[in-house]
């Protein structure tokens, strides 16, 4: 060994940059801890003043309110009040992403095309319509819908009105195809033939590797897929047990003790903290003995930590009760919910389908059987889709040029067809360009639902709004926003996040 | 060896021209195989019922388009007082002639191919034909707009044969002609005389009033004297002096129209000369003073410590005001937080004489204008409006997109440093910040800084409800520009910030001089889409309370007694508006992007 | 770890200056170590080459010795001021070291005279007039005065080297690093820099110098350092190390390269 330093000569402390970095950091975090402290006293104290407590007994309270649509029009509680209007919202969302992406992809290719009338006409729809605002549309569309002839009643007498697709003043109504009775057992039918499937798909796979050629893979697993499908259309009453199993899980469930659950969960996040600090010195040690740790490790590991003593505060202190409530009660729920689709005798067909029907109240309006949109869902709707489309179809033109012309040329000297080249080659690199701006797209339909608002639709901004107007529990509500579109938006992120993890792995 | 058989001619090697004509482009375009031929189809018979089903909207019987005739000034001014409207126009103008001169101070002057010119004129006549075979109109008028429209179609491909290929057109001729067009339709056009007088509603036929005449071409003449005039002066003045004094006045300008021209602030004469002209003059000669010696290259650690203690001073100054022991003027708190900030960046631009004098005259330009429009601003306004706002409509618009704009990229940029700072913790707070804020929906944060704003704020505090929905505007937009910042931070190699610090600069003198102008550079193109989205969600003040051209055109007119229920008109009309604007800031951003060579990086 | 083979310490060389002193540096990245103790001490007007295959330390030693990289054992002495985490000794250090990157690290949005003139103004505080006499006279220095007002991006890659090489000089540094300077450039600019440092060389600027031309450390070099996987192997006058190394490694390598 060369001469060793026991160590270096630390300077004077307030010369020292290792500590001024830290106490610079330290200081800036107090202020803002101390800024969000000052203002939430000030707003508690002024709230305070009116007679407020902020809280969430409220949400078991009577509501009150009529929504435009939904689950439960006229909620009995607030708790049902705002969980109908998310799920309003949920539902704008999720059909606003489904619609903007075929609309956009359609649109985007179209202007790709080379076609003169196809790219030409996609040219302006992208460029007239990304440049309105959307709020504007969405006030466009209502104002349109507003301006259509009303609903005609049927006829005296005339009691089965039934047709294929109307759009008026009072909405708009299509064939719906729905959930019957069925379907959950359909579905765990099917998981059990999915075992087979996957089965003799490798198999399948397995002969075509052995013996090369193609053996259209793809094409007998869809059949056979097929086949399942049919054969478990017919046979799901079969899994009518499930029911009972579910129940007594459930059951199970429910009669765990609070506090063992409490023990568990803090159990498992101080489990986490230790196995994260134990991982996080096991990858810096070597074969010489641990590395030397800089100030940035061990704050890592002070957060881990801290993070663990949080959730356990958070569990035993602060919100005991919640835990109880959402772990044990809301799993419970959960189970007992599942048990409820399955139950004995429930069966035969997974789908239905039904057509819109007139109903005849004082005022003629489409009756529940159809897929129907009431004119400030679908004033949101269209105004939503036809903008975001042309920001997809941006995103995917954009996608498909990013791959450069080289890999169509190295593809097609491989000898690989159009077609081969386009699905094995093109679009597996344009898509791994396309999905991160298109995961923000979706991010963005799901804010705008807040929208809804400008045209009377009750999603959650809507129904929170009325509601802390009647009741003043400001900072609950919002919290309960925060809440709701950070879920959506992390679960966005995640979803985005895995596939494209997925894909840089396919294409290394 | 002098005979060598030369090469033949060019013109004999020359290759046949590939065949053309309209049957030829047609086969390539539009029928090269049955599924082009099929998309062909497709796509003609949507456009088709789609735009004779708009332009059928647009001319139904129930549109009545004097609605919008009518209101343009309330679309773009809302309910300034008309007595007043000068202000008005000397604003546009200020901005107008302002405009000019940056156009030449930034070498914006493409010229433009006359070829392309042609094109777009052949455009516009095939556009009004179709508008006249789809439009569902008296057949008088459909022969007219199809006639108009191949006329014009004709015109301008005989003018592009005419004219040699290759030739193009200065800017200053655009813009002239753009002025021309502007006269003959406000000369003209027989638009009609409408208008309120009084509450009654007149409609007269013949041109617009002469009090919009007179000011739309004093406008113009602005417009082209601005612009020749500039280019006079950018002879004798170097670039980068018009350059500077462009990025100054477009930064303070705008806020010297608003307060000091739009609002026309009472100014109490006495109290202004006994009281805000001294500490006006006491900061800046004292400050500058202060700065000066602070500057000097020998003082660094006594500048930081002098910094520290003025910030000291000021954070004390707020928190003794707010429990009540010691009031003073908002201002003087104000001053000693910026001149706390300057005497904390002294050490970074200490240097010689001249560069101390122009740090101090810097705070001193500083401290003069920013008292003047704090004291602009404090002052009651002379003007006589119901509503509280003086400026409402499109103005309103455009002020708030471009204010969020200005006052949320000192955060974003602050926020981006934070974000890929190697500090952990300001790592994680700017991270939530941006994330958390990047998560929720806009018009949940301007609802809940509507509400909560005025709880935040001490007792005898008041602030505007758009006041608030502003601030929240600007920290919602400032997460968003953090993250196009980032991506031009995250843009510089390593090696610049490695050469940085070999050559001995502190961390502060790294970011101002290597790291922000590489970064900022890289980011117009994100910045400039980051604008364009904040214009359009402008329009979400509508909601939450703001009379801003939505509001204007879906409540305001469609609730006038002469155009009850006329809000897809009024819609109709706003919706061209945003997309105007909205367009021709993307056309521009693009040529932008194309001038600076970003994008193709 | 080895014992390290020192030979050829002049008596005259010996009698000099410390201006760089290394005791036992060692470097982790992660739990990878990049340097395993090394003990170095270059003198007053010394210039010495650093060897070895790549990835054998000699970039973080000295980015190490600029404190780009922070070392985490063992000290290191620069011209008699320790290097450690007092904030006053950082910057002295550094503006009294000067640096020249493989990529050059021109600042591509200044103009090649403010590049040179940057740090002069803003670290030394110079007026900017001399400071911009300096930089003209620096960049005559290394032959290219008519590209003042270029910016980097319209220079070739070895008139930019010379242009870093000039920007380092206008601290007028009592020591300069060169951190592989040939690397990056095509073959025909490479001598162009090399004339520039070894007229350097011959002025009696102590530098340190990791590059592969061996024409230049045979010819220009007071010592040349072999380093492998984090260690000095060995240390000795250019004619000792080419002519009759030591150490088997030294060897090895000097076979695989000549």
């Amino acid at each position: 060994m060369a001469t060793t330093h026991a160590s270096q000569q630390r300077p004077p402390l307030w010369r020292d940059a290792g500590v001024l970095k830290w106490v610079v950091q330290i200081i800036v975090l107090v202020l803002v801890i101390g800024v969000f402290w000052f203002l939430s006293t000030v707003a508690a104290d002024s709230l305070a003043a009116g007679g407020i407590e902020v809280d969430y007994d409220w949400l078991d309270g009577p509501a009150n309110i009529q929504l435009s649509e939904g689950i439960s029009t006229v909620p009995a509680t607030m708790w049902e009040a705002l969980r109908s209007a998310a799920s309003n919202t949920l539902r704008v969302a999720i059909a606003g992403i489904f619609a903007a992406t075929i609309l956009g992809t359609v649109i985007g290719l179209a202007r790709l095309s080379t076609n003169w009338v196809a790219q030409k006409a996609a040219s302006v729809y992208i460029e007239t319509l990304r440049n309105i605002p959307v709020l504007v549309l969405i006030l466009l569309a209502a104002a349109i819908l507003g301006s259509l002839p009303d609903l005609e009643g049927p006829e005296e007498g005339a009691t089965d009105t039934r047709f294929w697709f109307d759009i008026s003043k009072r909405g708009l109504a299509l064939p719906r195809v729905f959930y019957a009775d069925g379907f959950y057992q359909f579905l765990a039918l099917m998981a059990v033939f999915s075992v087979g499937i996957v089965f003799a798909r490798r198999q399948l796979q397995a002969k075509q590797d052995r013996e090369g050629g193609d053996h259209k893979v793809g094409l007998k697993v869809a059949g056979i897929t097929l086949v399942a499908a049919v054969i478990a259309w017919f046979a799901n009453p079969v899994m009518g047990f499930l029911g009972s199993v579910f129940g007594g899980l459930s059951d199970a469930w429910g009669s765990i003790p609070r506090p063992a659950m409490q023990l568990v969960l803090s159990a498992l996040a101080i489990g986490a903290a230790a196995l994260f600090i134990k991982n996080f010195l096991d990858s810096r040690r070597t074969p010489a003995g641990l590395a030397k740790l800089t100030d940035d490790d061990y704050f890592r590991m002070i957060f881990a930590g801290v993070g663990a003593l949080i959730a356990c505060v958070m569990i035993w202190v602060v919100v005991p009760g919640l835990i109880g409530d959402l772990f044990v009660d809301g799993l419970r729920d959960l189970i007992q919910w599942f048990a409820d689709k399955f139950g004995n005798g429930r069966g035969n067909r997974p789908i239905d389908a039904m057509r819109p029907t007139l109903s005849t109240g004082r005022f003629a309006n489409y009756g529940p059987e159809g897929l129907t949109m009431t004119p400030f869902f679908a004033a949101l709707f269209f105004g939503l889709v036809l903008y975001t489309a042309s920001f997809i179809a941006e995103i995917v033109r954009g996608g498909v040029l990013a791959v450069p012309k080289g890999q169509t040329e190295a593809a097609a000297a491989l000898g690989l067809s159009r077609m081969q080249s386009l699905r094995k080659v093109i679009l597996p690199q344009a898509f791994r360009v396309i999905m991160p701006p298109l995961g923000n797209q979706y991010l963005n339909i799901t804010k705008n639902t807040s929208l809804a608002i400008a045209v009377g639709m009750s999603d959650l901004v809507q129904i929170g709004q009325t509601i802390y107007n009647k009741n003043n529990q400001t900072l609950a509500v919002f919290g309960l926003f925060m809440a709701f579109y950070l879920t959506c938006s992390l679960t966005i992120s995640f979803i985005v996040n895995n596939i494209n993890r997925r894909l840089a792995i396919v294409e290394r | 060896m002098t005979d060598i058989t030369m090469p033949p001619p060019v013109d004999e090697l020359a290759p046949e021209p590939p065949p053309s004509g309209p049957v030829v482009w047609a086969r390539e375009n539009l029928f090269s195989s049955w599924g082009n031929a099929l998309q062909t189809f497709f796509f003609l018979f949507i456009s088709w019922q789609i735009l004779s089903w708009l332009l059928g909207k647009l001319v139904a019987e129930e549109r009545n388009w004097d609605a919008v005739l009518t209101n343009s000034r309330t679309f773009f001014t809302f309910n300034y007082p008309l007595e007043q409207f000068a202000r008005m126009w000397f604003s546009l103008g200020a901005l107008i002639v302002a405009v000019g001169i940056t156009l030449i101070a930034f070498g914006f002057e493409p010229r433009v191919r006359t070829s392309k010119i042609v094109q777009s004129t052949i455009g516009l006549g095939a556009a009004v034909a179709v508008i006249g075979v789809l439009t569902p109109v008296s057949g008088s008028w459909r022969l007219g707009l199809i006639a108009v429209g191949v006329a014009i179609g004709v015109v301008a491909w005989l003018a592009g044969r005419a004219l040699p290929d290759g030739q193009t057109l200065p800017f200053w001729s655009l813009l002239v002609g753009f002025a021309v067009f502007v006269m003959v339709l406000v000369w003209i056009v027989p638009w009609g005389q409408n208008e309120f007088l009084d509450g009654e509603y007149i409609d007269e036929p013949g041109t617009v009033n002469i009090t919009t005449k007179q000011p739309w071409t004093v406008m113009m003449g602005l417009l082209l004297g601005s612009f020749f005039g500039a280019r006079a002066l950018a002879r004798v003045v170097p670039r980068r002096i018009l350059q500077l004094a462009m990025i100054v006045w477009w930064v303070m300008g705008p806020a010297f129209l608003l307060f000091l021209v739009l609002r026309d602030p009472a100014f109490d004469w006495g109290y202004v000369l006994a009281v805000d002209i001294p500490i006006a003059l006491a900061f800046g000669l004292g400050g500058g003073a202060l700065l000066y010696w602070l500057t000097e290259p020998v003082r660094g650690e006594i500048a930081r410590i002098v910094g520290a203690l003025l910030l000291g001073t000021a954070a004390l100054t707020w928190i003794l005001a707010f429990f009540g022991v010691v009031s003073m003027l908002q201002k003087i708190r104000l001053s000693i937080l910026f001149l706390a900030l300057f005497a904390l960046a002294a050490a970074t631009f200490a240097g010689e004489r001249s560069v101390r004098l122009r740090y101090a005259g810097i705070w001193m330009g500083f401290v003069a204008l920013t008292h003047w429009l704090i004291t602009g601003i404090n002052t009651p306004s002379t003007l006589d409006i119901a509503a509280p706002p003086f400026i409402g409509g499109f103005a309103l618009t455009l002020t708030i997109a471009y204010y969020v704009m200005l006052a949320s990229f000192p955060i974003g940029a602050l926020m981006a440093l934070a974000r890929t700072s190697t500090l952990p913790i300001f790592r994680i707070l700017s991270t939530t910040y941006i994330e958390v804020v990047r998560g929720i929906p806009l018009i949940t944060v301007l609802f809940f800084f509507s509400i909560m704003v005025p709880l935040f704020l001490p007792g005898e505090m008041e602030l505007s409800e758009l006041a608030a929905i502003f601030i929240g505007y600007t920290l919602f937009s400032g997460a968003y520009m953090a993250e196009n910042i980032r991506g031009g931070l995250q843009s510089i190699r390593k090696g610049q910030f490695e050469a940085a610090d070999a050559l001995g600069l502190t961390t502060a003198q790294r970011t101002a001089f290597i790291v922000l102008p590489q970064a900022l550079r890289v980011s117009i193109p994100n910045l400039v889409g980051q604008a364009i989205a904040t214009f359009k969600e402008t329009s979400l003040i509508a909601i939450v309370g703001g009379f801003d051209l939505l509001r204007v055109g879906n409540q305001t007119v469609a609730s006038q007694p002469a155009f009850l229920g006329q809000s897809l008109t009024a819609l109709f009309f706003v919706s061209f508006v945003y997309w105007v604007f909205a367009y021709s800031m993307s056309r521009a951003s693009r040529s932008l992007e194309e001038k600076l060579g970003v994008g193709s990086r | 770890m080895s014992k390290v083979i020192d030979a050829g310490m002049s008596d005259e060389l010996a009698a000099r200056e410390d201006m760089i002193v290394c005791r036992g540096v060692k470097k982790w990245f992660g739990d990878f170590q990049a340097l395993r103790g090394v003990d170095l001490t270059v003198k007053d007007r010394e210039v010495m080459v650093v060897l070895g295959p790549s990835g054998s330390g000699k970039s973080t030693l000295i980015r190490c010795i600029n404190r780009l990289e922070v070392h985490q054992e063992g000290d290191i002495i620069v011209d008699g001021v320790e290097l450690s985490n007092d904030v006053r000794n950082i910057d002295k250090i550094r503006s009294e070291v000067g640096m020249v990157f493989q990529q050059f690290n021109l600042f591509p949005h200044l103009t090649v005279l403010d590049n040179v003139t940057l740090a002069p103004i803003w670290v030394r505080k110079r007026p900017k007039a001399e400071a911009e006499a300096t930089a003209m006279q620096l960049l005559e220095r290394v032959g290219i005065p008519e590209q003042a007002a270029k910016f980097p991006g319209q220079l070739s890659g070895g008139q930019q080297q010379r242009v870093a090489i000039a920007r380092s000089l206008a601290m007028e540094p009592k020591i300069m690093l060169f951190d592989e300077p040939t690397s990056a450039l095509d073959p025909e600019m490479i001598s162009e820099v090399l004339d520039v440092m070894k007229g350097l060389a011959q002025s009696g600027m102590t530098m340190v110098c990791v590059t592969h031309e061996m024409g230049f450390a045979r010819e220009v070099a007071d010592r040349i350092v072999f380093m492998e996987s984090g260690d000095v192997v060995e240390i000795g006058t250019p004619e000792h190390f080419f002519t009759n190394p030591t150490e088997d490694r030294t060897k090895l390598f000097l076979s695989q390269i000549l």
